[in-house]
């Protein structure tokens, strides 16, 4: 990501999110990152982890900071179902954006909202049972918003 | 009577030599009373191989025991050519010359087009079926200097619409249309990298700087993108091109400096983001069951490739000689839109469009559409006033904005 991008992001999160709550990690290297908290609407707090390798020419890989489990208490596997790379080196890798339709108009504040979404989607799962890839859709149909 | 094709330079590499005898190797299209015969062993030989002893002036007194070879010799500014069979009888042959390198490019002679695109060089990237093609046909047109990225093999599932055949099978991309270029022009300087320009972006930047056209004939935007920041830092023109949905129809792009960019198309009204042709599992992401990636691969015809390569190779020939006596001027006036779109048939996304044979004034199949797009002056790529896409409307008060308690897990 060049400079003035990164100056655009931090302006972007600058008013929408408080100062303690994300940390870019790493810059100018391979492993840049953003490190973004998250709390959801049932009050569980996770740690985004949004890799910028190659930001914004394509998708960033986005990670939890800790393993997700599925109901039966397993680290999340990949899974259509639910929505997700799966898990490994103790991280589960979301999905919140396919490959196809990522511009490199998206925010990592956008990234940020989607994964927000995807948390909330997840919770409803463990809660129900629900398939997460079927939260999703009910919740791009409702914001009016297609596929992404 | 068997013909003989001597390659001109070879032979004249090996008379003005210090030797006077030397061995090469014959290649015969058996059967077919054909024989190419060459001072060095050609890469990736064909026919039936046999020796070929070149000589100048006389013929030497030993003579070699084998079973079957052919002789060439020049004397008094003549080339005559022999065949010898196992009982040591001799039948002469009829000599014909591959044109040297100043005669490659005379019309007349019909090897190459033109001689004014020999010193231009065009990059590559992504040999499928659009690139392959590409490539052969702007080497046929006199392209003198290729750079081709590809990190794929030759696989079965790609020959219905590749250029390369059942015998470059497991092959490099790259190598395989390096020996097809080469094949029309022995002259073309060809460098080769067999990697994912996606992890490799300072190379392509590098070797966008060199080149006088890139062509980009990927799968993804990933590539499109990335190549666009290189094409606004190094003032260079592309051109994208990409079919739809089992090649139903497909689109052209031209970035000129200056002038709207790929980021700038993908915003527009013109451009139809989701409809990406899919030809292959990595085009898919992980959690595609091998089920579903089979039902979503929608291969089209290679017949449907076809248009748009063309209009691809003539774009790049109007860039490559503008200004020039290419035989192609006029265009330069027409092909000045910067997007164009074509459907092969009425299906899906062009389902609306009107039948070829009544179209009125209405769009409709096999016919080329330009459009001007314009510059995006928020581009998060060319302008230097993005805007960014921060989801409005996504969240929608779905999610609770209180932030309470969160402190970063930096451990990891
Ligand atoms: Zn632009």
């Amino acid at each position: 990501m060049d400079n003035a991008r990164l100056e655009l992001e931090k302006a972007v999160l600058a008013t929408k999110l408080p100062p303690n709550m994300y940390m870019f990690r790493d810059m100018g290297t391979s492993n840049a990152h953003l490190l973004i908290g998250a709390r959801t609407n049932a009050k569980n707090v996770y740690t985004l982890k949004i890799m910028l390798k190659d930001f914004p020419s394509s998708a960033p890989v986005v990670y939890t900071t800790k393993p997700l489990k599925d109901r039966n208490g397993n680290d999340l596997e990949v899974s259509h179902e639910l929505h997700n790379y799966g898990t490994s080196d103790g991280k589960t890798r979301i999905c919140h954006c396919p490959d196809s339709s990522w511009t490199p108009r998206v925010s990592l504040y956008r990234v940020y909202i989607k994964c927000r979404l995807w948390l909330e989607c997840y919770e409803i799962y463990l809660r129900t049972g629900q398939s997460i890839d079927t939260l999703i859709n009910e919740i791009n149909r409702q914001g009016g918003n297609p596929t992404r | 009577m068997k013909c003989i094709y001597i390659d001109k330079d070879e032979a004249l590499t090996f008379l003005y030599s210090e030797d006077n005898h030397i061995e090469g190797q014959s290649y015969e299209w058996e059967g077919e009373d054909v024989v190419h015969v060459h001072t060095i062993a050609q890469p990736h030989a064909f026919g039936h191989v046999t020796s070929a002893y070149w000589h100048k002036s006389v013929l030497p007194t030993a003579i070699p025991s084998q079973e079957q070879y052919h002789i060439v010799v020049f004397s008094d500014n003549e080339a005559k050519a022999y065949y010898v069979n196992s009982k040591f009888q001799s039948e002469e042959c009829k000599v014909k010359f591959i044109p040297s390198k100043d005669e490659m490019f005379s019309r007349a002679k019909g090897i190459l087009e033109v001689d004014i695109l020999s010193d231009k060089r065009v990059m590559i990237i992504g040999l499928g079926s659009f690139g392959s093609q590409i490539a052969i046909e702007l080497a046929k047109a006199g392209v003198g200097e290729f750079s081709l990225f590809d990190f794929d093999r030759v696989e079965l599932h790609n020959l219905a619409r590749h250029t390369c055949t059942i015998k470059d099978l497991g092959r490099l991309k790259t190598n395989a249309i390096k020996d097809a270029i080469i094949g029309k022009n022995k002259l073309a300087r060809v460098d080769l990298f067999p990697i994912n320009i996606n992890e490799h972006h300072t190379l392509m930047d590098k070797e966008v700087a060199k080149a006088d056209l890139v062509i980009c004939a990927t799968d993804n935007n990933q590539s499109r993108f990335a190549l666009t920041k290189c094409l606004l830092k190094n003032n260079k023109v592309a051109i994208f091109g990409r079919a739809v949905t089992r090649a139903e129809g497909g689109d052209v792009f031209r970035h000129r400096p200056g002038g709207p960019c790929y980021n700038c198309l993908v915003g527009s009204q013109a451009y139809a983001m989701a409809a990406e042709e899919i030809t292959n599992r990595s085009q898919l992401p992980a959690y595609v069951s091998e089920e579903e990636a089979n039902a979503m691969i929608q291969v089209g015809l290679s017949s449907d490739i076809e248009p748009i390569c063309n209009l691809i190779v003539k774009l790049a020939l109007v860039e490559l000689s503008k200004g020039q006596n290419s035989g192609i001027e006029s265009l330069e006036n027409e092909l000045e839109y910067d997007y164009y779109i074509w459907a092969n048939r009425r299906e899906r996304r062009h389902v609306g469009w009107a039948p070829f044979n009544n179209a009125k004034n209405m769009p409709t199949i096999l016919k080329w559409y330009g459009a001007r797009i314009a510059k995006d002056e928020h581009c998060p790529s060319c302008s230097s006033n993005t805007v960014l896409d921060l989801g409005e409307g996504l969240n929608d008060g779905v999610l609770s904005e209180n932030f309470e308690g969160i402190e970063l897990d930096t451990e990891e």
